[in-house]
Order: C-alpha cells, then structure tokens, then sequence
C-alpha cells in the first residue's frame, strides 16, 4: 500500500494506482480530458497536470504513479494558470458553436472552459483547416470540434479492438478520420459517442432531437443480449431518444455494444400491435381486451375438456421479464394444469443445464463477466462472443491485453481470431472432435489429473478417445498435427484456463455433444465446472428457465432434469404430439427456429394459436388471436443476465395503444377463466417468487462424470451442394426484434450470404448480387458478400430477417440441435 | 595496411563527396597507374575527417602529411612531387593565415591543434567498410574483455565512475541507466541505438557510423552484456543511406567473425542485431516515440514512467543510447574510468563531438575536452569569423537549445554552464551566427522547424508552437504589437511546463534566449518596424550613404535587379521601387556605405546618425 496526501488529505492506495486514480477515489477532482480508467495512459490534454513537493516539475497525474510521501496539491494559481492556458489553445480551433451542439449541456469541454476559461483569449486567428466531417449511418465525427483527446481513437483500438478510427497526420494539421477509406465502417458500438469530451463524435439518430438539459435520464437493463449491460436512457416527452453507457454504471461499467445504443428504437416499429386482433373470415381484425380474453378463455375450455389439459402448452419468452414467464407458466399449470411450457432455451441454455446436470451434478449455470481476467489461457471454441455477448468479449480482449494467451478456434476469422495469441481454423462444427483430439493428447502425455481415473466412465472416455489421434483429429479439422498439440499443450500448461463458447437456436456448428465434449475437458483436468462459460442467449433466457419455463414436473421442488411435459421441440415439430392449442408469449419461432415450413405446417394444424408479442410477428400472423404486449421500456420488472444477477427493469415510457405488460395479461385471462392465481400486482409476483424459488441456489453435488461424446459429422458437402452453410448472428442484431430497429437497419437491413472470393468466382457471382441459396430442404433468395474472412467451402448466413426465412434451408432439430447443412449458391440471372 | 609504401587517406565523407571527392579520387588511382605506383601507394575511402570547410581533404600515411582543396587538375602534380619526387607538395598544404607558411603535418594545423580524437579516433585512418581495419586498432578487445573478463556490475561500474553522460541531449548518465536496465527481472530485454539525428544541420551521428560503424556496434555489445539484453536495434534514420549500408555491412562481418550472434567469441553471450530505417520524423528520436516507431505503430511519445528501463519496447526493460554515447564505451573499457575522466569536468567528463557551422571559417567535424571554452572553439578551431565580421552569437542544442551571445563566449562547454545560458549542450549543433543574421529570423526558422514536426499529441506543443510561430511571422512581417514580447514569454514558459516531451519542453529555448539576450532587436522589429540585420524585408530599407560612397560600382555590378545606378567615383543610389532586399549590395561593399533603415524610410540623413551609434 501507498500513503500519499493529496491537498492535505492523507490517503492510502495501491501500489500501482496513479495519482489521478488516487484522487479520484478519494472524491478528489482533477481536470482532465484524455483520461478513461479503460485505457492507458495517453497524457496529451495536459490538464490533469499536479504539483509535487520538492519537485520543480509539474506531473501529469493521469500517467504518474503514486509514491510513498508523496504530497501533492491539485489547486494551485500555477496550476490555474497552467490549465487556462492549456484551455485556451484548445479552444483556439474549437469553433464554439455550442448553440447548436448536441452535447453542450454534458460537454467537458464546455464545463472545463466554464470552470478555468478565460472570457478572452489572445489567440484568435489561428486556426487549422479541418476536412470535411465524416458521416456514417450512427455515428458521425465534426472534425472541427474535436481536440485530439485521441479517446475515441484508443477506446476503439484499445477497448473494442476494432482500430476503426486513426490520427491522421502529425502537429497542428492532426484530425481523427476513418482510419481505412473515408467513410466509418465500424462495429457502430458507440463507444467513441461517450467517451468523447467534446461534441465531435455525435449520435446520428438523436442528432438535433433535444438539448441535454431537456432530456431526462432513467437507467434500465438492455433487451437484447445475456450480459444484461445498464443504459441510460434519454427520454424527452415521453419519448426515448438516446441510450448511452455512463462510466462505472451496471455490470457493463459504461460499455454497450451498437444494439443496446442503437437498437431501443424497435419499439418504435410500425408494426407495433396497439390492440387485441382476432380472426374473422381469415382475417385478423381489431378487437377489445374483452372480446379477445372471452375468445381465448372459451377455446382454451372447450380443448381442455375435449381433449384434456396435456392438449394445450405454452411457450414463454427469453424477452420477456421474469414476472411475465413466472405469470406464464403458473398459468399453465394452475390454471390449464399443464407442464407443456417451454422456451427457445431448448437450442441452446437448456443444453447447458443438461450438460452441467450429466457432467457436475449441478443445476444453474452461471458465468461471470469478468472471468476471462488473470487466466493464463483463455480458449473459445467456434462462437463469435465479439458478436453474440459483446461485453463479455471486451472482457476476453482485455484479459488478452493484459498478458493471457488467447486460442480460438473458429472456420472464419473474427475480432477474436484476429486478437488470439493462436487461430486453429478448424472446419464448421468439428469443435467435439477438436476438443476430444485435445483430451487424447492430454491422456497420452499423462498431462491430466491421475486422481481422475477413478471417476465415473473415466474408461469409457479413454476408449471413445482411441479413435482421436492428432492424425484423425487432423483430418476432421482440416488442422495440422503441430497446431494441435501447440495449442493442447498450451491450455493443459496454464496454471489457469477458460474455455468458453456460446450455444443459441441461431446457430448450427455446437450441439449437446460439443457442451459435453468441453465438460469431459474440464474433469480430465480436475478443473472446477467454473473453467467453462457458457452465456446465456439473451437478456432474460436464464431468468424465464428459472421461472420455470420449461416442461419439469409442475412440483417445482424436484430440481432433476426430468421432462414432465411436452417441450418445444414436441411442439413445434412432432406432428404426433396431440397438441391442439398453443399460447406463445413473446417468440417469433417461424423465424427464429429451424424449419419454417415445418413449424408453419403445425401451426396451421393447431386447433387454436394465441400469439401474445409486442409487434405482428411472422407467427403471430398464423394466430386466431393476438394479443398487444408492452414492450420492455414500457413495464416494471426484472431480468436475470448470464451472470445470474436479477436486475431491474423501469417503466420508462406509456405503453403502445392498448398494449399491457405479458404478466398482466395472463392474470386478466386467469381471472377470466374464473381461476384468481392470487397475484394482483408486481409486487406480489415478485414476492411469490423469491418464496419459491429459495432452493434453487442449493446444489446437489456428485462426483464429476464423464460422458463421452463421439463426433457425428454433418452433412458432407457433394458435388450437387457442395458448400457447407454456418449460421451466425450479426453483430447490429439479436433475434428478430432488432430487425425492427430503424438505426439497426441502417447498417444490416437484410441477411447477407457471405462468401469466400474463390466460391463466388466460380458461380459468376459478383459482390452484392443475388443469389439463390437451396438445401436439399429449401431454397432462399440472398444478396451476396464477398467476404475474406470466409473459408472456401464455407458460406456465412444469419436468421435474424423475417424476409429471408434462412430457416426453410434448416432440417428440423434433432435432440435440440439444428445441425449444419450443405448448400448450393447460384448466381441470379436478371433477364 | 602494411602492404603499401603509403596509404592515400581520402575522405569520402557527404561534405567531401560534396565538394568532389570522387572524381580526385579517380584521378588519383589513375595517376598512380599511370606512374606505376599502383603497388606501393594505395587509395583508402575513409569516413568524415572533419575539417569538411577544406574538402576534399586528404592525409597520407604513415607520414601524417595533410593535403586540402584537393582538385583533378592539381593530381598529377601532386602524384609526382610527393610520391616520385619524395617532395610534399605545398600548394595543397594548409596554410597557417599570417604569414601563409605552408603547415604540412595534421597535427600542426590548428583546426586540428586543439581537439582530441575519442569519439573521432578512427575517422580518416581506417577504411570503415573493412572489420580488420577496426580490430588493427584495437578494434573489439574491449567486447571481448567485457564479456570474458568483466561481469555485468563490473562493467557498469566502470561507465558510472567515467562520468559519460548521453550525448543524444539530455546528458543522463549512462552508467545509471545500464544500472536500472540491469535491475530489472526480464527474459527479454532490448539494447537500443539511437542514430535519428533530427535536428537540423546536425551531422555527428551521421558522421560516426558512417566513419566507425563498428565503434557504435562494439558499444552496443558491451551495453547489451551490462544489462543482460540479447536483441538490439540500430534505429538509423533512412535518409543517411551511407551509414545504413556501412553499418549492414558491419553487422553482417560481425556475424561472420563471430562478434554477434550466439555465443560471442565462446562467452556465452548472445547477441542479435538488427538495423530499423526510421521514416525521418524529428519526434521519432524522442526514446518512447522511437520504441513506437520500431513496433510499427505512429511515432508518438507517451508518459513516462513507465520509463524504458521497465517497459520499453515491445513494453519489455529496454536501454536507448545515442551514437555518440555508444562510440566511447570500447575506449572506456579498455583504458578505464580514470583515464576517461581525465579529461573534462567532474560533471561532465570526457570529450564532445560538435558540428560547427555557419559563419566560421573553418566548418567541420570537431572533438574537443568538455570544459573548452567557447571562444577556443569559435575563435582557435573554428578560425574566427568569416570576412572578419563580428560575432553575435552562437547557436547550441538546435531547436531545443538556445543562442549564446558574445559576453559569454567565455563560458566552458560543459553541460551545466551552458543550461545556465538557456541554451543546452544537445547532441552537439553548433552553429555560429555573426552581425548578418536577424535573432527574430533564428527563433521563427527554429519554431518553424518544432511546429512542424511537433507530433501533434499534447495540445501545448501542438497548438503553442503553432502560436508562436505565428506570432514570430507577425513581428517579422511587421504586424507586432506592443504586448507581443510578453506574450511570447508566458506562453513560452507555459509550454515548457505543460509539454508531454522534450519537443515540446524545449521548442520554445530559441525564443526565450533571443529575448533575453537580444531584446533590443525584438523591440525594434515591433515598434520601429526595423530589422537591423536587414534579412526581414518587411522591416527594412537600403540605402547608400553618401558621404561614405566611393563611387567604385561594386554594389551595382552585384545587384541582382539592376536596383542601383550611380557614375564612377560619384555617389551611388538604389531605387527603391526595384530594390528587392537581396542584401548582395550590403555585402558587397568594402566601404560600409550601404545603410539599412526601417521599412519605408525616406530621410537617410536623420536615420542614419542613430545607425552609426
Ligand atoms: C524531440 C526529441 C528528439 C530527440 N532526438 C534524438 C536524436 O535524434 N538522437 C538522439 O540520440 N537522441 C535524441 N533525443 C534524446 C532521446 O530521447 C534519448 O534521450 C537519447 O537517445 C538517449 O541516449 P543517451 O542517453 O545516450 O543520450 C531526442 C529527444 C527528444 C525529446
Ligand atoms: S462506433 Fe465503436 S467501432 Fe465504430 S468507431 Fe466508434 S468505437 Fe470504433
Ligand atoms: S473526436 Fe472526441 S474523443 Fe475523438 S479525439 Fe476528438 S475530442 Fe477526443
Ligand atoms: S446487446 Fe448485450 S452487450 Fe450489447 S448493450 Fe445489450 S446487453 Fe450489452
Ligand atoms: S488526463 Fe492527464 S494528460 Fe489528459
């Protein structure tokens, strides 16, 4: 520890801390503009500037560390002078145009120039020419104000990885410009929007929208990915106009990605429902709550006593709050008296769950955002993190940054790939095979923990791994022998290790095996089931499994993985499943779940179909009813991130129409199939919750098991189709909601096929034409993008746009895994 | 070396390639054949031999006999009296300026009389591009005692009780920074070269490894030894061509001779070098910038600490020493801490090399003792100033230091005497400025030089420099105002205090120093709008005098635009209207009758009684 006074007030760091940190914690404020506890240290504004006893010097306090003795004023009439000065050379070409900038109100520039300025300044004429601004579909840069803090440069680089913008030039002429080309092609993250102190950097969308005085700012959880980052919001006359990180607020301390900056306008979609719609003549046509609720309640009595309660099932929404999948499926069971409720976690958390229960004997999985720091190795097995949980992957960045070597598997190259200490460019979902010819090389060098020998199935792994030599690894892979055994060597070295990958309904190289692959990994090396992170999918899939939202036995007390009632995919795709009715809650599984024509075909065979959602989904246009649900800005409630951690989420703005919060709506329907489930209000469900559910963090433990996993190869590509298609999110998009987002759609506004150079030369297929794109299940029509980051063989698609219905190419599940398919891409000839 | 009767030492240093080195080169080995000689006498390029003014230069061994001015046509005379004849050849001896006796020995030659060669002790007496040269002169005996027979603590010792302080400009002492290097627990740890010379006019970096490359690798592989590094850059700007190559060439002959690589000279120790062409920018020198720039990312600094003996390049414990530093660490090894120091001062020991330029008669490469006075080096090396004008200042540390008028011309070069001045020792810039030159003029062509090249990261160097830039050009251009001089001032010592490196620390010297010795000159730019020197053509008018005029037509003949008219022996006159401020007359005329008034002057008579005061 250091003791140091600063202005007289004794004070006790770490060693390490630099004196402006030391201030800082100790409520004491420094100026300074190019300082971000996320970077290092750049010392360029010159404002943070101390005076140290008996040093005749002046110190920079962002980059000077704190010493023993040290005694350091911050306030002094020759540090006033100092900053004056420093302030009056910035402003020399800092056009002060505040009455029409956007961020005058919260601008450091223009508190710091308040604050220290002078009203005059001695240096008019001097000024540089700046180049023309840089306009992007987000994100747009006024050169003219910015004063070369250099953070928005570094926050990209550093931070995001991404080196999207860059110092152009050197001494006076210096500007910050696209560092590629002369427009932003970025992540869009938005990062460079809040840390720069100035009024350079501007949020496209809420350009001119409000004075920062006018905007009132309320804090709430992100609706799209698991990390379950904090946005402020700016909401001015009840409407939303911005979202932004503010330093240290939430898990996320500051950090989102473009889709929780950007994408909160889908609430302002068109395509909003404002009332109840019923079907008449084929048609959906406004009705009123009542109508609609009496239209449910009576169809719903007449199947149950025509064909029982185990005839209706329900499923509930990673979306939607706790409270409304807590209301859901107490529905379903109190009310209905059925266990047929499920969710999308079956292609991907529930997976895990299942994996953890076979592999540790523990329920509930949890990662921790902050895991990736201080491990010795971190590898990330065939999942885009940068993309799907992009908090968490500044985490895994950072951790690299600060001295852990990074592995990453993966057919394309990502920000991942391209940070990593190593790339093993393996084949689309060959990770099982990678990870058990791993656990081969292991066992041969007798680098695993002998004591687990003894646990359960230990032979049976040892006789399944025979088959994984590094040769017949090799060959599954399309990796050399050296780079396999580099990297197992690496990760079985390390004093620490992460493994880490992502599992989701929208993508199709993992599957349970992979899951329990890595788990084998972990128990061969005694390491503790924390060693494996696995996000959870979306803002709230782990919070609705939780609730119960998914086909366990109704006494909710038996914590064991034993399927009661029917589970989605029995649903969706088994048409011998004797459902005739179906309650979806806020999911759009046309889209998003594999096969449409499948799904369509069921749900046109169903007797009745409720779709409850805030917008008219592809399935809620299947519906007999559909019902206007309040979008997660417009209720109370809480989510609960991949971390585990329920955090609240506000009531920012009135709600849609007619449109009311999912919790509400099914205790209306409750109480109007006469059954009152007791709940009148959120408090009251969230009471009925934590009484509930107090068991739920007691696991039963045994001893690690291994489950030995063979690799199954996917459809192998042919000379009829003879490309492999992998199936991805994009990084603007989550699901089918942020479709809707107007910002969004400014950047991906339709799903791409990206293909490699080589590929497309030989199907005459040019860069941004359309293509057709046929499985032996389906056929799609695409725009195509050449892309480098792909792999011959391999094309790259996502399933986020309702249009492009991806998912007619996709074979229905099997055992929760939407395997990989082999394509066909042809050119369009335009006539 | 033996194998000859005498070896031609020619040097093919830039100033004497400059001045036609090669072809008096080609004229001698074809004079030599042609009296075949061609077996006895040899031709040996050598690297810069200093005394550039007299170029080509030439000295021949063993006899030490120095010729100058050396031109084709005057070879084969020179062939046949001195080689055939056995009769040193006069015409191209130096001439001693008196009495014009003919001095034929270097040693004699007072150019030479008064420096002693460390740093230098190769330069002109070994072909650079040959290892066995360098070893015939004890070339690497001191890398090899350093790595058998000395361990590392042993030989930082040894540099500390030298005293030797960097010579790239801020005289830190190296002894100390090895220390610090050495302390630091590394696998990796880096040895560093810094051979950017940016300043302007500098040329003593150049000038050693182009001369003795292999001194400055031979210092890199007892610095490498000292702090247990086992990779190296040479970090050489790419506009010195001729130094990368003899330096590639020199690494690659250590290589062969076992000098680099693993398990030099079966020590143990290895060592790899490798050569970095820097793009040429002046911050690039700057020790983190220098770090960035070999990482390849933008040459920028940033603060420190961390400092490089801690994190360094590639954030590993890295040590940066300039050319110059390098060169003496063999010499300090092999005749120890004592010998070095008995030369010099107790805080600044040793010798330094400078670049002596401008209005001197003899320009060149020179080693003196620290602790020469100035007036030694201007006055007894450099020859006093040309056309015996008079002597108003001389320049040190280029656009970090500052200008040192006459009244201390006294002063010892050592590194505290002159940062008493406002100047700094530097790496070693000396350029001496006499009554032509306008001190306003020196300040702006040194900010324009940092302005330009300020990185543009900390927004006072960035911004500031600009500023003052600007405001110079104002005073200059006739548009000073009142308050200027003070403005100037604070805002010069507010950039020195707040600048994030020594750029910006240091940019603002010239104009500190100007003012403070040469306020008056400041003063009368800004409210007489009157630039004494006659070089801001803004502020100034010519005139002739015309009870001084000869009427000899020596200015008229000079004049460029045909500005002066006048009959012989009768008064001459510019017009005006044609006179384009060229000051040709001003030089031209023996009588000093040519007067430089305020701009727009019209009444000589009444200006000109204050000129004469
Ligand atoms: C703007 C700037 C430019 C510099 N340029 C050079 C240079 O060209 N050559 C050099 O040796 N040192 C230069 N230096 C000094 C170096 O930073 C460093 O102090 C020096 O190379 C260390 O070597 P020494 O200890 O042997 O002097 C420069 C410093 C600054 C601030
Ligand atoms: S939006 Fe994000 S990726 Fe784009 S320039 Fe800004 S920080 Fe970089
Ligand atoms: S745009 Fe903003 S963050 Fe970027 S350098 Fe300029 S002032 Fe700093
Ligand atoms: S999408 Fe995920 S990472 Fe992005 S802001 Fe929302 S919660 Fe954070
Ligand atoms: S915050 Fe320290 S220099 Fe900018």
């Amino acid at each position: 520890m250091i003791e140091l006074t600063i202005n007289d007030k004794k004070i006790t760091v770490e060693k390490g801390t630099t004196i402006l940190q030391a201030a800082l914690k100790n409520g004491i404020k420094i100026p300074n503009l190019c300082y971000d506890k996320r970077l290092s240290p750049y010392g360029a504004c010159r404002l943070c500037v101390v005076e140290v006893e008996g040093q005749t010097r002046l110190f920079a306090s962002c980059s000077s560390l704190a010493e023993n003795g040290m005694v350091v004023k911050t306030d002094t009439p020759k540090l006033r002078k100092i900053r004056q000065t420093v302030l009056e050379l910035m402003l020399v070409h800092h056009p002060l145009d505040c009455p029409v900038c956007d961020k005058a109100g919260e601008c450091n520039l223009q508190d710091l120039t308040y604050e220290y300025g002078k009203t005059e300044t001695r240096f008019i004429r001097h000024r540089k020419e700046s180049p023309p601004d840089v306009r992007g579909p987000l994100v747009e840069l006024s050169s003219n104000r910015c004063i070369l803090c250099g953070k928005c440069v570094r926050i990209c680089d550093e931070h995001q990885g991404r080196g999207a913008l860059g110092l152009i030039g050197r001494g006076f002429p210096t500007v910050v410009q696209p560092a590629f080309g002369e427009i932003l092609e970025c992540d869009y993250c938005g990062q460079c929007i809040d840390i720069c102190p100035t009024g350079a950097l501007l949020g496209k969308p809420s350009k001119f929208k409000a004075r920062a005085w006018f905007l009132e700012e309320k804090d709430t959880i992100c609706p799209f990915c698991g990390c379950g980052c904090t946005l402020t919001l700016g909401i001015r006359e009840g409407e939303i106009l911005r979202s932004r990180g503010k330093e240290d607020n939430g898990i996320s301390e500051g950090n989102l990605c473009g889709r929780g900056r950007f994408g909160f306008d889908y609430i302002y979609s068109e395509n909003r429902l404002k009332t109840p719609l019923i079907r008449k003549n084929g048609e959906l046509v406004p009705a009123s709550w009542d109508e609609a609720l009496v239209y449910i309640s009576d169809n719903l009595r007449y199947i149950m006593t025509a064909h029982g309660s185990s005839s209706i099932s329900a499923i509930g929404s990673h979306r939607c709050t706790n409270e409304d999948n807590y209301m859901l499926q107490k529905f379903m069971r109190d009310v209905i008296g059925s266990d047929n409720i499920d969710s999308s976690a079956v292609f991907g958390y529930a997976l895990v769950e299942k994996a953890w229960e076979m592999a540790f004997g523990e329920n509930r999985h949890k990662i921790k955002l902050k895991s990736p720091f201080g491990k010795e190795v971190i590898f990330i097995l065939e999942s885009d993190l940068s993309i799907t949980h992009p908090v968490f992957a500044l985490n895994i960045l950072r951790a690299k940054k600060e001295g852990s070597h990074l592995i990453v598997a993966d057919s394309r190259e990502t920000k991942l790939t391209r940070h990593g200490s190593q790339w093993l460019r393996i084949k689309p979902g060959t990770g099982a095979a990678l990870l058990n010819g791993i656990m081969k090389i292991i066992i041969d060098k007798g680098l695993f923990d002998r004591q687990m020998v003894s646990s359960r199935y230990f032979r049976n792994l040892e006789a399944v791994l025979k088959d994984y030599t590094p040769q017949a690894v090799c060959r599954i892979t399309g990796l050399n022998e050296e780079e396999l055994i580099t990297a197992a060597e690496a990760y079985v070295r390390a004093k620490s290790r992460m493994l880490s990958l992502s599992i989701s309904v929208s993508e199709n190289t993992k599957g349970l095996d992979t899951i329990l692959a890595a788990t084998n990994l972990v128990n061969l090396l005694n390491d503790s089931p924390d060693t494996l992170q696995i996000p959870a999918e979306y803002c709230n899939t782990q919070g609705a499994y939780q609730m119960g939202v998914r086909p366990i036995s109704h006494q909710l007390s038996a914590i064991s993985y034993q399927p009661e009632g029917k589970d989605t995919l029995e649903m969706l795709y088994n048409e011998d499943s004797a459902i005739h009715a179906l309650y979806i809650m806020g999911d759009d599984p046309v889209i998003t779940f594999p096969d449409s024509t499948k799904i369509i075909n069921r749900l046109r065979a169903l007797d009745f179909l409720v779709v409850q959602d805030i917008a008219l989904t592809e399935t809620a246009k299947l519906a007999h009813v559909v019902l206007p649900a309040s979008s997660w800005a417009e209720k109370d409630g809480t989510f609960t991130n991949a971390e585990g951690i329920t955090q609240k989420v506000c009531k920012v703005v009135a709600p849609t129409g007619q449109s009311m919060p999912d919790w509400q709506i099914i205790r209306n329907l409750a109480l109007r199939m006469g059954k009152d489930i007791g709940v009148r209000n959120l408090e009251n469900i969230q009471k009925e919750i934590n009484s509930s559910f107090s068991y739920q963090l007691s696991a039963i433990s045994y001893q690690p098991c291994f489950n030995p996993v063979n690799y199954t190869s996917a459809e192998e590509p042919d000379k009829e189709y003879p490309l492999t298609m992998v199936i991805r999110d994009v990084l603007q998009h989550s699901g089918s909601m942020s479709t809707r987002s107007k910002a969004l759609d400014l950047v991906v506004s339709e799903a791409l096929l990206e293909i490699n150079e080589e590929d497309a030369k030989r199907q005459g297929i040019l860069d941004n034409s359309h293509v057709k794109v046929s499985s032996r299940h389906g056929t799609v029509y695409l725009k195509a993008r050449i892309s480098d980051e792909v792999h011959e063989g391999n094309v790259f698609v996502s399933t986020h746009f309702p249009h492009a219905r991806i998912n007619n190419l996709l074979y229905p599940p099997s055992n929760g895994l939407s395997a990989l398919c082999t394509v066909k891409v042809e050119a369009v000839k335009h006539p | 070396m033996e194998r000859f009767r005498a070896n031609l030492m020619l040097c093919a240093g830039t100033g004497c390639v400059a001045s036609g080195a090669t072809k008096v080169r080609a004229a001698l080995e074809k004079e030599l054949k042609k009296r075949g000689l061609k077996e006895e006498i040899t031709v040996v390029l050598t690297g810069c031999n200093g005394y550039c003014a007299q170029g080509p230069v030439m000295s021949v061994l063993p006899d030490e006999i120095f010729y100058q001015s050396l031109t084709v046509e005057e070879v084969p005379k020179l062939v046949e009296e001195h080689f055939l004849k056995g009769r040193p050849y006069e015409k191209l001896m130096f001439k001693e300026p008196e009495k014009k006796l003919a001095i034929p020995l270097m040693k004699d030659i007072p150019f030479f009389k008064h420096q002693v060669l460390r740093v230098l002790r190769n330069k002109g007496l070994i072909d650079p591009e040959k290892i066995e040269e360098y070893i015939a002169r004890d070339g690497y005996q001191a890398a090899a005692k350093a790595l058998t027979q000395m361990t590392s603590e042993e030989v930082i010792k040894v540099i500390k009780d030298s005293g030797l302080r960097g010579r790239g400009g801020a005289g830190f002492p190296t002894g100390l920074k090895w220390e610090f290097a050495s302390k630091v627990q590394s696998k990796v740890k880096y040895m560093l070269c810094n051979g950017d010379e940016g300043d302007p006019g500098a040329f003593m970096d150049r000038s050693v490894m182009e001369a003795d490359p292999h001194a400055v690798i031979e210092g890199m592989i007892i610095g490498a030894k000292a702090i247990e590094a086992h990779n190296g850059y040479i970090y050489v700007r790419a506009e010195y061509p001729l130094a990368v190559k003899r330096l590639q060439m020199a690494i690659e002959q250590c290589y062969d001779a076992g000098l680099l690589g693993k398990n030099i000279l079966d020590s143990g120790f290895d060592f790899d070098l490798e050569i970095y062409q820097g793009a040429g920018a002046f911050v690039c020198g700057e020790e983190t910038a220098l770090m960035r720039s070999i990482e390849g990312k933008r040459g920028m600094p940033r603060p420190r600490p961390p400092f490089p003996a801690h994190k360094g390049l590639w954030d590993k414990p890295s040590v940066l020493n300039n050319v110059e530093t390098l060169a003496q660490i063999p010499l300090i090894i092999l005749n120890g801490s004592g010998w070095y120091r008995s030369l010099g001062t107790e805080k600044s020991s040793g010798t330094k090399v400078f670049a002596l330029t401008g209005a001197v008669n003899n320009i060149g490469l020179i080693e003196v003792p620290m602790g020469t006075p100035l007036r030694t080096i201007i006055y007894d090396i450099g020859g006093g100033i040309k056309k015996g004008r008079k002597f108003k200042a001389v320049q040190m540390g280029g656009p970090s230091g500052g200008c040192i008028p006459e009244s201390l011309l006294d002063l010892p070069v050592t590194y505290e005497d002159i940062v008493k001045t406002g100047a700094i020792m530097g790496s070693g810039g000396m350029v001496v400025m006499d009554d032509n030159n306008c001190m306003v003029s020196i300040a702006k062509f040194f900010l324009e030089f940092t302005a330009d090249e300020s990185c543009g990261k900390c927004v006072p160097c960035r911004v500031g420099t600009r500023i003052l830039l600007d405001m110079l050009a104002d005073i200059t251009e006739g548009r000073g105002k009142e308050d200027d001089i003070e403005t100037l001032q604070d805002l010069s010592r507010d950039i020195i205090t707040s600048s994030l490196c020594g750029l910006g620390q240091t940019a603002p010297n010239p104009i500190l120093t100007t003012i403070r010795y040469f306020m008056d000159e400041y003063e009368s730019h800004i409210s007489q709008k009157w630039c004494k020197a006659g070089v801001c053509r803004d502020l100034c008018t010519f005139f002739i005098d015309e009870e001084l005029c000869k009427g000899c037509g020596a200015c008229l003949r000079a004049c460029p635009s045909k500005a002066i008219i006048g009959e012989k022996k009768k008064p001459h006159k510019i017009i005006q209207e044609v006179c384009v401020y060229c000051r040709t007359c001003y030089e031209t005329c023996k009588f000093n009758s040519i007067k430089i008034l305020p701009a727009g002057a019209h009444e000589p008579k009444h200006m000109l009684v204050e000129t004469k005061t």
